[in-house]
């Protein structure tokens, strides 16, 4: 089927976004979404901020909450702009970070919990969630093609939707079901990184292959509002062409921009409340609005000292009760460059919080606030990644042999964080000390914001003409079966569980692999349970290979369920050997099948919900 | 919609007197300020009803209510693209919005400011009692927050890049309502003169658009609001 066009969708932890490329004209351009900006009021934005508001049933006139392609019979949950802002002075209808859950170990995603710890009773669950700011941008896109007298359908298009590159394949799964539910059928998974480099490739188009060049190692750094997202790309030359490879990518980490702002907003009121002035919650929003915007106004003018920042109360008399502040540059360094960019050793890895013996459950924020120290984790991670096999070894060269981190030559930025040149520069600085002072180049020409939807609508392009770099990615993980040992027990100690590698890392897409030599007895007629575990720093393993240790060595992700209907020449509860087979889809998600020994006949195995 | 602009514009004329007024000391630029929003709701209003005085051409009866609100008022190439004239029919699919009155839109902007640069509070409150401190924060709020959304909203370019104070020539044919000219008028164009002030204009208008509450009211300017526990 020939595509007219191509859709990136961004769906971000804080913002989303849309982009379209024209296959005919080779356009690509952000679609603006079109969504409530406040009660009986409509307007286009670039970005659609992932935030839900679950209105009470008479909090808004009828009708106030409709938007131009609804009819009104639907249920009153609203996305965007006016969910994010009236939802901040209501909390317990606010949903915001949905994706950071549908990666949460500890919840199960298809279950209602969101609000987290949020009395109301219309809850709605993390993939739902996610389902809904789809919908609205399948929706926003519809509407808005339609202004322009276009009558494209999905149906003539192809839908590339960027994930984190810390996402397994429980929470990739969790996406593409989403995706599917809110009508955009079948979506191409894309990892943000990726897409981030792909908007850059496309932005220096043949210019390129000038900044960078064999033995090259990019770090893709992207700092969002709410999450930390870090890949290393190696470049290669094969047959006088540049090849790309990405060779490594990070855990989840839940740490951006926002953070920052709040960081300096806590700074503000501390410095308010020494002067003898207390704010409320209210103000405190206003505050961090505000140390935004100074923020901002600070790092791009470097002749300003400070900045004045005023907050107003919140009743109706603005000059009796409006505080007042400034900003000042050594302030904001002390807690923007040094709190989240400190110049750490390579050894400084994040503090785990420790000490307390409860924690509040919920979304696990990273604890250490240190980007730098999650980078040189990170970094230290990749070596062992690369090092675990001779292939990733081969491209990396020499690099991989004498120090203690995976070195990068030059960096490639994503995210509005990076606006800021003394920003941009610690990072620099940061990695050029660990490397003993080799440079580390700035991609040139990159688009901070919105890169990841127009690089997904690009990337989308290239599979669609086969013109175009691409990178060579397959699986960022490698997962594995947990086995129980078949050892004697022994009481008082717990028998290691045994993890058999099924999908190795790298595993391209359109590929599998079957596990041969190695039959299971699968127990027919009632549902058998597995436990599923992956690793982003175990390049080397194989399928079939089998690891004595998995909880020693391996993240467990979920687990599996498969039950097989009674076969034909096997009585109900006797064991069929099968073999287990795991292929990559065109689209980039992973299938699990148990293959029958002696037939063609083979089941397919579902990804549990995750519980604990 | 006669009414709002004659109300704002009165306004303005205050805080225009204002700024002479010798006891305004530090606080002259804010109601300069002032002056310079209310000037532009009353242009806005203008343009609004300009705009519903006009005939939609190409249009439908009912499609303009679903298009976005984009108006180019530049002679020149505006940078920023009006958006697509509308459909001649609204697309199927599309349900069309109840179209809003013209003093509807007023209002709505009018909430805009009030709600990002709490314009209406400033102006309601009664200064005289304040210290030059204490309206200089409050302005602050203000300034920040209507200039947000002036610059959301509006294309905002001076009619002259040169500087104030500057000698300047009006070329012939100009457009006359991008000039005032004061003091001695003679002869043709060109005219070579001083130029006191550069002049403003808006290139493009992008309003949000307005749902129009059911019962035909206005729109609120800000709901009263209330903390429950």
């Amino acid at each position: 089927m020939n595509s007219t066009f191509c859709l990136g969708i961004d769906l971000g932890t804080t913002n989303s976004a849309i982009a379209v490329t024209d296959l005919e004209q080779d356009r690509t351009e952000i679609v603006n979404v079109t969504q409530l900006l406040g009660p009986n009021q409509i307007g286009e934005r670039a970005t659609l901020p992932s935030a839900l508001y679950i209105p009470h049933p008479d909090e808004f006139p009828p009708g106030a909450l409709r938007l131009p392609w609804q009819t009104g019979d639907e249920d009153r949950a609203i996305v965007g702009v006016f969910a994010r802002d009236h939802g901040a002075l209501v909390p317990d209808r606010l949903i915001t970070s949905a994706k950071s859950w549908l990666s949460n170990p500890h919840i199960d995603a298809r279950q209602k919990t969101l609000p987290w710890n949020s009395g109301i009773d219309e809850k709605l669950s993390a993939v739902e969630s996610s389902r809904r700011y789809l919908e609205h941008l399948r929706a926003g896109f519809a509407y808005a093609e339609r202004l322009q007298n276009r009558d494209w359908n999905l149906a003539d298009g192809t839908v590339v939707l960027a994930v984190p590159a810390s996402f397994d394949e429980v929470a990739r799964n969790l996406t593409a079901e989403a995706a599917q539910a809110a009508g955009l059928g079948n979506v191409t998974l894309l990892e943000e990184p990726q897409a981030a480099f792909y908007a850059w490739l496309s932005q220096a188009a043949k210019g390129w292959r000038t900044q960078v060049g064999p033995g090259d190692v990019v770090l893709v750094c992207d700092l969002g509002g709410g999450t930390a997202d870090f890949s290393l790309i190696a470049v290669t030359e094969s047959g006088g062409e540049l090849a790309l490879e990405r060779i490594s990518v990070g855990e989840h980490i839940l740490l951006g921009g926002d953070n920052m702002d709040l960081a300096l907003a806590y700074t503000l009121m501390a410095q308010l409340e020494a002067a003898g002035t207390s704010i409320d919650d209210w103000q405190l929003l206003a505050l961090v609005h505000a140390a935004a915007a100074a923020k901002i106004q600070l790092f791009n003018d470097a002749s300003l000292t400070d900045v004045p920042i005023a907050v107003p109360s919140r009743g109706s008399s603005l000059f009796a009760r409006t505080v007042s502040t400034s900003l000042d540059r050594a302030t904001l360094e002390r807690v923007v460059l040094d709190g989240f960019f400190p110049l750490s050793e390579v050894t400084d890895v994040p503090q785990q919080t420790g000490g307390a013996g409860l924690r509040e459950f919920g979304l696990p924020y990273a604890s250490d606030a240190a980007v730098s120290k999650h980078l040189a984790r990170f970094l230290v991670r990749s070596l062992a990644n690369v090092r675990a096999s001779e292939t990733l070894s081969r491209l990396v060269g020499a690099r991989a042999e004498s120090q203690t981190l995976l070195a990068p030559t030059a960096v490639l930025f994503n995210g509005g964080v990076f606006n800021a040149d003394p920003i941009r520069k610690r990072v620099r600085d940061v990695l050029e000390r660990w490397t003993n002072g080799g440079p580390v180049r700035e991609l040139q020409g990159a688009q901070l914001d919105l890169a990841v939807a127009k690089g997904a609508a690009l990337y989308g392009r290239n599979r669609a003409t086969g013109k175009g770099a691409r990178i060579k990615a397959g699986t960022a993980r490698s997962y594995y079966i947990g086995l129980e040992s078949s050892m004697p027990a022994v009481p008082g100690l717990t028998l290691p569980v045994k993890a058999l590698c099924v999908v190795p890392q790298g595993m391209e897409e359109g590929s599998e692999t079957l596990i041969a030599g190695r039959e299971f007895g699968l127990v027919t007629g009632r549902p058998a349970d597995f436990r599923f575990f992956s690793s982003e720093t175990r390049s080397g393993d194989t399928p079939g290979q089998i690891l004595p240790n998995a909880e020693r060595e391996l993240d467990e992700s979920s687990r599996l369920e498969v039950e097989l209907p009674a076969v034909d020449g096997f009585p109900e509860g006797q064991a069929v050997p099968v073999q287990i087979n795991a292929l990559v889809t065109e689209l980039g998600t992973l299938e699990l099948w148990m293959k029958h020994a002696n037939s063609d006949r083979r089941w397919k195995v579902e990804f549990a919900v995750r519980t604990e | 919609m006669k009414v709002t602009s004659i109300a704002v514009a009165g306004v303005a004329v205050v805080l225009i007197a204002l700024t002479l007024v010798p006891a305004a000391g530090g606080d002259r630029p804010y109601f300069a300020f002032g002056a310079l929003v209310c000037a532009r709701v009353v242009l806005v209003t203008m343009v609004v009803g300009w705009r519903q005085a006009a005939p939609v051409s190409g249009a439908g009866p009912q499609a303009p209510a679903a298009t976005p609100r984009s108006v180019a008022t530049a002679r020149d190439a505006p940078t920023v693209p009006a958006a697509a004239p509308p459909p001649a029919q609204a697309a199927p699919g599309l349900a069309a919005l109840p179209q809003p009155s013209g003093e509807a839109e007023v209002v709505a902007l009018l909430a805009v400011l009030q709600e990002k640069g709490r314009l209406v509070d400033f102006l309601q409150d009664d200064i005289t009692s304040y210290s030059d401190a204490q309206v200089g924060a409050a302005a602050r709020v203000v300034h920040a927050g209507c200039k947000a959304v002036l610059s959301e909203y509006f294309r905002i370019v001076p009619v002259r890049a040169e500087n104030e104070g500057a000698k300047v020539t009006v070329a012939p044919g100009y457009a006359a309502d991008e000039y005032r000219l004061v003091g001695r008028i003679s002869g043709q164009a060109p005219f070579n003169g001083t130029l006191m002030h550069r002049g403003w204009k808006t290139e493009s208008v992008t309003l949000p658009r307005v749902l129009q509450p059911a019962d035909d009211r206005l729109p609120i300017i800000a709901p009263a609001e209330v903390e429950l526990r």
